[in-house]
């Protein structure tokens, strides 16, 4: 074993224990911002086994996307609803913990079965390593096509959504009134004309809210 | 399909404004930067303070007639006037006198009223302290007169804007006897009479 | 393609010639140029401060410090241990774990980045076939250390400022990675010294920021965003949050934010440079100039000119860009925090994503200019 090898076996025993301890500390950890930094762990810890694999690219579009956006959103979510509040003991609560744990032992049987029969044979196709980014590429736009539409329409959907709430204004003091004769299915707003046009004003600059709200 | 092209053509007019604003903004800065500085470096090097500057004040205990017409006019009867009645002379005895300049406002009525000119303004500001208490200044602190600026040998003394020559900023390395712009105010006074007497 | 010094080269080469493996020999080099790196990098941070308070004083018409060693140029050794020798306060209520992981998880990324930042053909730490990409995913890391500062600190101030870090890097994130897809689409590559490269040739002409003028401008604002420099201070704004997440910090924690940041403007400054003013090459291209003189490429001296010319080029770029941020600084007012999204999300989003297709479109229709 010369000493390349040394330093893989030891940083992917590093990284399995990394993980392995922060994945636990995610789910047993009661305090739930400690969980939500654990997570943060296992992510970088994924991507550290990722480089050990050959595959940079994806080590950091994991850390991109899990560790920058995922995980950060989870955090926004936790501190900006950061109340203090005290569980009420829920009666009947063994129903839910024995389902929980009958699903995960499902999960975890799935896996293993999968873990299991997999002829885990050593490929022998040359590693990608640096020109992965070009085979990514080509199998999202060639084999993978529909789940990578599939999943931009998904996001597409998101974005929408995220563009309705946040476009809607509230009038607590109409409140009342407006909600009896709310449409089903539509938020209660401000009713604004569709396809506002309005010419902005000269002086306003760059930056200032935009000329649909104030319609 | 037109007013939707306006829309555009007008943010796209605006953001180019906003950037020719902050390109005029940036070279405003910049210019700055080839100007001299104007610091002053306050230990080594001070301000002449004008003739009229109210600084801290004087007191000459030997004048003083225990009138407290000082503290009457001070608008937050400021002065401590210590005196006893001298029953022998008939006269007031000042035994004490301190004015606290943490709460001095420098605003001289006490000075102008002093019917004896027992008060005055000096030249001195710098009033730092470690203690508050210690600006509490008694008739000795009071009949301390300060360094002038001019004469003290530690300090460069700097002119102020308005005793530079015409067309002079800086007040570094100006000529000894550089007159200031403008007439002074003898002058002025001369002219006067001058013109009084025609 | 002449491929100037190879330093890792010629350093193996003698330690193999003193007898040692090259085993050995390519583990003792290993540390080396990350070293070199990590002190060039605290040292540019070193000069940054000095420049920002010199520059900052020239623009306001004073003088700046001037007594600490010739033109003051100790002041930023002196400010440095003022914070290594304070007192570091952990506040009673604060979460004292994540209170001292904060501010490290802050720092690092930062100077993990620079092993991608090239100075010339072979003076980088390595050349990562992902390049660019690692420093866009590595910065993205960033904000986990600002909320993690923030919440730990157990303080409205600090949240609220933590927060508002977060918010503002991940929204300038997205069109800092467009600007940098648009480049990686012209160079066919992502590694940073693809992108040199791809510039290298014409001069000045070549360089990128005339084949992508508004993705230069895109980076810079995204890029100031990300340092949090003014006009995008808002995490810190003194007038309304204090100090932002840094509030309760003091001594050498208050430290490494202050050198995170700085370090990231010098990283981000030097990007720009290799992004858009062309890395490591010179106005005229130096095998043009060699020819003029009548001198082989790979003639020793000239190599050693030309790797030292690199590296003045590549910082003497990037300083100008900090100085220009520093100017910027004093003429722009802070935005609001609204201003600050909508001016992200509304302008420099849908503007960034028009300028991808402008150059996918260009790079059909010119594959010459547009490295096709």
């Amino acid at each position: 074993m010369n000493l390349a090898d040394g330093v893989q076996i030891v940083s992917f025993g590093v990284l399995a224990l990394m993980m392995l301890g922060a994945a636990l500390g995610v789910v047993l950890l009661e305090n739930i911002v400690y969980s939500a930094f654990l997570l943060g762990g296992v992510f970088i810890s994924i991507a550290g086994l990722y480089i050990l694999l050959n595959a940079g690219f994806v080590a950091a579009a994991q850390v991109l996307i899990y560790v920058g956006a995922v995980n950060v959103l989870i955090l926004f979510g936790i501190m900006l609803v950061n109340k203090r509040q005290n569980f009420v003991p829920l009666r009947n609560a063994w129903v839910g913990k024995t389902t929980t744990a009958l699903v995960c032992l499902g999960l975890f049987a799935l896996l293993g079965a999968m873990v299991l029969s997999t002829p885990w044979a050593i490929s022998t196709a040359p590693v990608a390593g640096d020109t992965s980014t070009v085979v990514i590429g080509l199998h999202f736009f060639s084999d993978f096509l529909l789940p990578f539409e599939l999943a931009s329409v998904l996001l597409l959907m998101a974005l929408i959504g995220a563009i309705v709430l946040a476009r809607r204004e509230f009038l607590p003091d109409a409140l009342e009134r407006e909600q009896t004769q709310q449409p089903v299915l539509t938020l209660p707003e401000r009713p604004r004309e569709l396809a506002s046009a309005t010419p902005s004003s000269p002086d306003r600059t760059l930056g200032t809210s935009s000329t649909k709200r104030n319609v | 399909m037109l007013k939707f092209l306006k829309q555009v053509t007008d943010y796209t007019k605006e953001a180019v404004q906003a950037a020719r604003f902050i390109g005029q903004g940036l070279s405003v800065t910049f210019d700055h930067m080839q100007r001299r500085p104007i610091t002053v470096q306050y230990p080594y090097e001070k301000l002449i303070p004008s003739e009229r500057f109210r600084g801290r004040i004087h007191f000459e205990f030997d004048k003083c007639i225990s009138c407290e017409v000082c503290v009457r006019v001070c608008p937050i009867n400021l002065p401590v006037v210590d005196w006893e009645f001298n029953k022998e002379t008939k006269k007031k005895k000042l035994n004490h006198y301190s004015i606290d300049f943490g709460v001095c406002i420098f605003c001289g009525n006490c000075v102008e009223y002093c019917p004896t000119n027992c008060l005055s303004m000096t030249e001195e500001y710098d009033l730092s302290t470690y203690d508050r208490h210690e600006l509490n200044f008694d008739n000795v602190a009071l009949g301390r007169l300060p360094y002038k600026v001019t004469e003290d040998p530690m300090v460069q003394p700097l002119r102020e804007l308005a005793y530079l020559p015409k067309g002079v900023l800086d007040p570094h390395g100006l000529p000894p006897g550089s007159r200031r712009a403008g007439k002074l105010p003898e002058e002025i006074l001369e002219e006067a009479e001058g013109n009084g007497a025609k | 393609m002449n491929s100037g010094i190879d330093l890792q080269g010629s350093f193996i080469q003698i330690l193999v010639d003193l007898g040692l493996t090259a085993e050995v020999a390519r583990v003792a080099w290993l540390p080396l140029p990350m070293l070199l790196v990590l002190v060039g990098a605290t040292l540019g941070v070193l000069v940054t401060t000095w420049l920002e308070r010199k520059i900052s004083a020239a623009a306001q018409q004073r003088i700046g410090p001037e007594f600490a060693g010739p033109l003051g140029m100790l002041i930023p050794i002196a400010d440095g241990l003022k914070l290594l020798v304070k007192e570091d306060i952990i506040p009673a209520k604060a979460d004292s774990l994540l209170f001292t992981l904060g501010p490290a998880i802050v720092v690092i990324p930062v100077f993990l980045s620079f092993l991608i930042v090239p100075f010339g053909q072979n003076l980088l730490i390595t050349d990562l076939g992902i390049g660019i990409f690692l420093w866009i995913s590595l910065s993205s890391i960033a904000p986990i250390g600002l909320l993690m500062a923030g919440y730990a600190s157990n303080n409205k101030y600090s949240l609220l400022g933590g927060l508002r870090a977060a918010a503002q890097s991940i929204s300038y994130e997205i069109p800092l990675a467009l600007s940098v897809v648009a480049i990686a689409m012209m160079s066919n590559s992502l590694s940073t010294i693809d992108i040199v490269q791809q510039q290298s040739g014409y001069g000045i002409l070549g360089w990128n920021v005339w084949r992508q003028p508004i993705g230069f401008l895109i980076f810079w604002i995204a890029a100031l965003a990300e340092c949090e420099r003014l006009p995008f201070d808002l995490p810190e704004a003194e007038e309304e949050l204090v100090a932002g997440y840094q509030t309760e910090y003091a001594g050498i924690k208050f430290g490494l934010f202050y050198l995170g940041s700085y370090v990231n403007l010098v990283l981000s400054s030097l990007f720009v440079s290799v992004l858009y003013l062309g890395g490591w090459n010179f106005i005229i291209p130096i095998e043009v100039m060699a020819d003029w003189i009548g001198v082989s490429e790979t003639t020793p001296w000239l190599q050693v000119i030309t790797g030292s010319l690199g590296i003045i080029m590549t910082l003497l770029k990037a300083y100008l860009l900090v100085f220009l941020a520093i100017l910027l600084r004093w003429t722009l007012p802070r935005v609001r925090i609204d201003q600050l999204l909508d001016l992200g999300w509304k302008f420099l989003l849908p503007v960034s994503l028009v300028n991808l297709l402008l150059t996918a479109a260009l790079k059909l229709t010119f594959p010459v200019a547009f490295g096709g």
